[in-house]
């Protein structure tokens, strides 16, 4: 994907990722924990443009669940409340065991996509995130199997080799699709130099996500719609609005990026349209 | 076992909740749903091994700050 995609027209699919599993309403009391206000937010963010939501699962507290029951209670929710969203959930999890990490996968019916980190990442001062390629190929299995499409999440320059060693091992169902994630810590510094090295060195025919954390979501989203690529936006990686704003809901966020979009004339993706261009 | 620092409160002087969230009585603050995982010794993390809150009042010399962590896990 490059700037011609751009200047081709290719719709732009907005993915809103509501949640998370990091922070809570300690950090932003507007965003949702539980299934019924996540299924409301779904419904919100759909009506301002967004065609996937990225889901993590939370227990009553806030505090993170894999339990497929819960997830279940949350797609549902969101189906009750959504028209078409498509439904992506989390299988990542600092510290979980690998068992844990499929639990999100069992939904009935399953969920149309589901995320898949492609290697370590580093959390506070004494904890790792391991995602051995191991479980990155077990979670694999388990996807293609229950028919969901992996979302590749690229958390640094090295998860790009990741990405091409998962493709020289399995085959996965065209077309590949990976975000690209630009913060502090692990990931890759979010310099613009860095997004079109990135960019420049991912796969032929793969399709790329843009998430920038914090104060680069905007600045990175906007990138991602110049170069033909997707965006995804939300609570789980930004809560604030503007500098020292918080911001008010899920909506807020995707309804300045897709303002953005059309300003800058791309078009922006039905759910149907999304799935088309994701053959899911 | 969980963390002796670990309370559960609905509310403090500016912030309530509807239901009882984490709450580190050493850094005198709510705490991350993920970092609650650590509090709660759940998934084999323990505490006294990966809290850098729990180790600086421990005694430990380690860095407390928490700036630098990532707000996704995929």
């Amino acid at each position: 994907m490059s700037y011609d995609d751009f200047l081709a027209g290719e719709p732009l699919i907005v993915t809103a990722a509501l949640t998370g599993g990091v922070h809570g309403k300690e950090a932003n009391p507007n965003l949702p924990e539980t299934p019924e206000e996540i299924g409301r937010a779904a419904a919100e963010v759909e009506e301002a443009g967004a065609s996937v939501v990225h889901l993590h699962a939370r227990r009553p507290n806030g505090e993170r669940t894999f339990a497929t029951e819960r997830f279940q209670e949350i797609d549902d929710a969101v189906r009750r409340h959504a028209d078409d969203v498509i439904v992506q959930h989390s299988t990542g999890g600092t510290g979980a065991p690998d068992a844990d990490r499929h639990r999100p996968l069992r939904t009935d019916p399953p969920p149309e996509m589901a995320s898949l980190d492609m290697g370590p990442l580093n959390r506070y001062d004494h904890l790792t995130s391991e995602n051995t390629r191991g479980l990155v190929d077990s979670l694999h299995e388990e996807m293609v199997d229950r028919g969901i499409k992996p979302e590749l999440e690229v958390f640094n320059d090295g998860h790009l080799n990741e990405v091409r060693g998962l493709l020289e091992r399995r085959e996965l169902a065209d077309p590949v699709y990976a975000t690209l994630i630009f913060g502090p810590g692990t990931l890759t510094p979010p310099r613009p130099r860095n997004f079109l090295n990135a960019v420049d060195n991912f796969p032929d025919g793969a399709l790329f996500n843009t998430l920038g954390f914090g104060r680069h979501q905007l600045p990175f989203a906007t990138m991602g719609i110049l170069f033909g690529g997707h965006v995804r936006v939300g609570l789980e990686d930004n809560v604030y609005y503007r500098r020292g704003e918080l911001a008010e809901s899920n909506a807020q966020l995707v309804e300045r990026v897709v303002r953005l979009a059309e300003e800058l004339g791309r078009e922006v993706a039905t759910p149907a349209r999304a799935r088309a261009v994701l053959e899911l | 076992m969980t963390c002796p620092y670990l309370e559960y409160r609905e509310r403090t002087a500016d912030r309530q909740f509807d239901e009882s969230r984490a709450y580190c009585a050493a850094a005198d603050r709510f705490v991350q749903p993920m970092r609650a995982d650590i509090c709660n010794d759940r998934y084999g993390l323990e505490h006294d091994r990966h809290c850098e809150i729990f180790l600086e009042h421990a005694g430990d010399e380690a860095d407390a700050n928490d700036d630098e962590g990532e707000a996704t896990e995929g």
